[in-house]
């Protein structure tokens, strides 16, 4: 019987301390640990899951074997080998040369990845790029500023040109899938409120746009900004912040940009992890929103999120995984759900 | 100053003037060749740039246009030509064609003028660049210099537009090459020059904006006068910057402006040339100028010796003559030869001490002859008076014995007595001639000046208050502290006595006679005044000379005595006199006088015409 596996391709080494490892590994975790928790964190026995770890090259090379005794049963493949410290140019590579059943693709790429001839398989936006105002910066305190750079951001040419058309502008904090709501949200720029404002605020202060170094996505969005808020006659600059700085800025950036999955499909949960995400940095009260809070409360407090400024949704993206012509049986995962390799099985090539 | 040390300043001086002005004309010359050399490497360097930047500009047309011709582009021309065209599919090929080219800039532009994708700027999608489809930015117009601006901020770039025409719908592709550091490092520079770049990019004057080779220029706030001329009135300028206060360390800068499409001052390209090799070439010329002089001062001062040693041994010889001549000496010759100026002098003041000599001789022998008369006109005036008396006597008696013999013996006894009174006159007259001819050589003893003065008027105080003549007073002031001098004696109180005897006849009227003694640095004076009538100017230029006299019966020797005794004491003796106020007489006489008393020959006055 021929043995079966998966090769999956990751862009980070697995030990490194970025977002994007942190993710990766609770990717791992989720096949290796039989059970997860509510909070999202792992239980039981590692190798007890779906995978045991067969062996490990760290920053290189990682093999799971199939585990027999799994509590859900054995899965279809024999073994999964995740090569880590791909970029997403080589991923696309890997996948069009077929060296790899499974990566993922950033949403910027997805376009070129479908005309490349890649299977493609594109969740939901699950996903919100938003730009936040840090609480400890005097820029966060003036309204104006923050209206002033919120009506200048051309979202629409963010989705088109820089994530070729992949993912929805965001007015609002959840996607319109989720809440429902996000349509009574403004996506269009005004520059000529953005120009008027930024004259009533006296100075003209020199602002910095902060982003993660190791995002390009982050990069370009942001550079894009600043070109906005610049044609609207503010003075931002864009600064990349190291990865590891996770949500803390350094001490000279006004606002940076965040990444914010939801970790739930429910809109007042996905709310509730994004206030999460955001409250250790933005004058945002996390706890305001009870277990039991109906969607117009959500609403509610979504608008006042909004309108305050402490937080300007630029776009909703959703998750784009590669795979290759084998890969059956596979199912874009959701919020708060890891890929489902153990469920996927592998059509065996012809000879 | 001596003419030996007057010769050698001037000499020295002659040397100097003429090495500092050779050292001078040599600077100048100098410098002005250095600076035509200078002017000449900033004209190649100038020319260099210019090729330089024709060249590249030639390149990055030929770059764009070959963009503009690429499958690829024309591809995108016809894609994006169509109705409802997605440029979004092309935001991030200028990046990757850029890189492919080797250009700094390069921008895809729709034909609406929005920027389909920037290499330089990927952000900046979808604004306008519509300064691209004017017609002067045209390929046909070849490159162009002009302002871009990136996000970080603005530059200056060597920039040529391609069109990709597709039908009525155009494609433009910008493309260029950023103006910086590394243009400038492209250059080939001559040594001591260097190259740098102004980025007239901001309102006012920006340090940061002078470019060097490898950067932002250290000091760059220096260029700013220049800069701001510039910017004022552009064409090619120029400025001097001393970077310290060393000469050495400056350079000279020439100015050229940049100009961009419409000859708006975009780059100020700064030629630099340094002056170190100038000013090293200065010094270099001063110090061997110095050290030439100090030889030729050397070499000066031995001729200026020489030479004025050997001009100035027969002008002080002369000078030597001219002193034995004033001595006395007027045998004196000079030995002066050769045929100049000197000579000639020479040769007329061994003439003249020779002219002089006869002249002498003649003076002497007229002033003998001349003593002579006065001599013999004086006897005859002095014998005359008693001879007629004596005659007359005579006379009587030989009428008294012819026509009255009985008177005779009475005739003969008064006659007699008349005849022995005058030839005791004539005794008289005799002896005073014989004592002016018997004046001895003065015996030098110690001589208290003052006891002379008393005993002369002791002597005479009966003559003062004589019956039968107004009385006259004398008056002493006499220094006690008036020290000895070497004198004769005799003769001094012969002198004094002349003068007191001299002061009393001007006083018939009677009146003060003042005598007055005092120390004179190494000299006694003598003061004798009378309160007489006082004498005419004639009379007091006259009043030494001997037989000379305005009394009746004077011989007119006592003042001559006084003279000669002075003289004899190597004193002086002056005379001032007030018509009506009275006469003083003063004598000079030193402590010591002279080891060789000289006893010079009586000048006589020339006998007056009767």
């Amino acid at each position: 019987m021929e043995i079966q596996a998966i090769v999956i391709s990751l862009d980070p080494a697995v030990a490194d301390a970025s977002p994007q490892e942190a993710a990766a590994k609770a990717e791992v975790d989720a096949l290796i640990y039989p059970t997860r928790n509510a909070d999202g964190s792992f239980a039981g026995t590692p190798g007890s899951g779906a995978f045991r770890v067969d062996s490990f090259d760290p920053g290189k090379r990682l093999v799971l074997a199939a585990n027999n005794a799994a509590p859900g049963g054995r899965p279809f493949v024999d073994s999964i080998e995740i090569l880590m410290g791909r970029a997403a140019q080589d991923r696309l590579v890997d996948l069009e040369l077929g060296k790899t059943d499974f990566a993922e693709i950033p949403c910027e790429e997805s376009r070129k990845a479908g005309a490349a001839g890649v299977r493609l398989s594109v969740s939901q936006p699950d996903e919100l790029l938003a730009l936040v105002f840090l609480a400890a910066r005097p820029a966060a305190q003036d309204a104006h500023v923050r209206e002033a750079l919120a009506d200048s951001i051309d979202r629409a040419a963010i989705v088109n040109f820089i994530l070729q058309k992949t993912g929805e502008p965001a007015g609002g904090l959840l996607p319109q899938w989720a809440g429902g709501t996000a349509f009574l949200f403004s996506t269009a720029a005004d520059p000529a409120a953005a120009k008027e404002l930024w004259l009533q605020i006296p100075g003209s202060p020199r602002l910095v746009l902060g982003y993660d170094s190791g995002d390009p996505l982050q990069q370009s969005v942001a550079e894009r900004i600043v070109v906005n808020a610049r044609e609207a006659g503010m003075s931002w600059t864009a600064q990349a912040l190291n990865a590891t700085a996770g949500a803390q800025a350094s001490a000279d950036v006004d606002a940076r940009l965040m990444r914010l999955r939801m970790n739930s499909e429910s809109a007042r949960g996905a709310l509730a992890g994004f206030l999460q995400a955001i409250s250790p940095v933005a004058s945002i009260d996390a706890s305001a929103l009870a277990d039991s809070a109906g969607a117009e409360t959500v609403y509610n407090r979504e608008r006042e999120i909004v309108a305050s400024f402490q937080v300007i949704p630029l776009v909703h993206l959703p998750q784009v995984y590669g795979l290759s012509a084998q890969v059956r049986d596979w199912k874009a995962p959701g919020p708060g759900e890891s890929w489902p390799l153990a469920d996927v099985w592998l059509e065996e090539s012809a000879p | 100053m001596t003419f030996r040390a007057k010769l050698f300043w001037i000499f020295t001086l002659t040397v100097f003037l003429s090495i500092g002005l050779v050292a001078a004309g040599v600077t100048v010359v100098t410098r002005r060749a250095f600076d035509e050399l200078n002017r000449e490497h900033s004209d190649a360097l100038v020319a260099q740039f210019q090729r330089e930047f024709e060249r590249r500009g030639q390149d990055v047309l030929r770059r764009v246009q070959g963009i503009a011709d690429a499958e690829g582009t024309v591809r995108m021309a016809i894609d994006l030509s169509r109705p409802q065209a997605d440029v979004s599919v092309y935001v991030n090929d200028a990046h990757g064609v850029s890189q492919s080219h080797q250009l700094d800039f390069l921008d895809f532009v729709g034909s609406d003028g929005s920027i389909i994708s920037s290499a330089e700027w990927p952000a900046r999608f979808g604004y306008k660049m519509d300064w691209v489809m004017k017609p002067e930015y045209s390929s046909a117009h070849g490159p162009f210099l002009t302002r871009m601006d990136t996000d970080a901020g603005p530059v200056l770039a060597l920039m040529a537009v391609a069109t990709v025409p597709v039908g009525d719908k155009n494609l433009y592709v910008v493309g260029g090459e950023r103006l910086g550091k590394e243009f400038l490092a492209s250059l080939v520079l001559p040594a001591g020059m260097r190259a740098l770049l102004y980025l007239n990019l901001d309102s006012t004057f920006q340090p940061a904006n002078v470019l060097d080779a490898v950067g932002p220029a250290i000091e760059a706030e220096r260029f700013a006068p220049l800069i701001d001329k510039e910017r004022e009135q552009p064409g090619e300028q120029t400025a001097r910057i001393n970077w310290t206060i060393d000469p050495a360390s400056a350079e000279v800068f020439h100015a050229l402006p940049l100009p961009g499409r419409h000859d708006e001052l975009l780059g100020v390209l700064l030629v630099g040339n340094s002056q170190l090799q100038v000013v090293l070439l200065e010094r270099h010329i001063r110090d061997l100028a110095l050290i030439v002089a100090a030889i030729a001062l050397f070499i000066g001062a031995l001729l200026s010796w020489w030479g004025a040693a050997r001009i100035t041994r027969p002008v002080r010889k002369l000078a030597e003559g001219a002193r034995e001549v004033a001595a006395g000496n007027w045998n004196t010759r000079v030995d002066v030869r050769g045929g100049g100026e000197i000579g000639q002098l020479g040769r007329s003041f061994n003439q003249m001490t020779e002219q002089l000599i006869q002249q002498r001789e003649r003076l002497i022998q007229a002033e003998r002859v001349a003593a002579w008369r006065e001599v013999a006109r004086r006897l005859a005036h002095e014998l005359k008076n008693p001879l007629f008396p004596l005659q007359t006597t005579v006379e009587n008696m030989q009428r008294a014995k012819d026509k009255n013999p009985e008177l005779f013996d009475e005739v003969f006894r008064e006659s007699t007595r008349i005849l022995l009174t005058e030839i005791e006159n004539l005794k008289t007259i005799t002896g005073r001639f014989s004592d002016f001819a018997k004046m001895p050589q003065p015996e030098l003893a110690a001589v208290q000046l003052n006891d002379t003065v008393r005993d002369v008027v002791k002597l005479f105080e009966g003559q003062f208050s004589a019956v039968g003549r107004p009385p006259i007073t004398p008056e002493l002031h006499l220094d006690e502290s008036l020290p000895v001098i070497q004198a004769d004696a005799a003769l001094l109180h012969r002198a004094v006595e002349n003068l007191v005897l001299n002061a009393m006849d001007a006083m018939p009227a009677g009146g003060v006679l003042m005598l007055r003694t005092s120390r004179k640095d190494a000299a006694v004076h003598l003061e004798v005044s009378d309160t007489g009538a006082g004498l005419t100017p004639e009379e007091t230029e006259r009043v030494f000379t001997p037989y000379y006299t305005t009394k009746q019966h004077g011989t007119g020797l006592g003042l001559a005595i006084v003279q000669s005794v002075v003289s004899d004491h190597g004193g002086r003796i002056s005379v001032e006199s007030e018509s009506g106020v009275g006469t003083s007489f003063h004598i000079e006489l030193p402590l010591q006088p002279p080891h060789h008393l000289q006893v010079f020959p009586m000048v006589f006055e020339k006998p007056e015409e009767d």
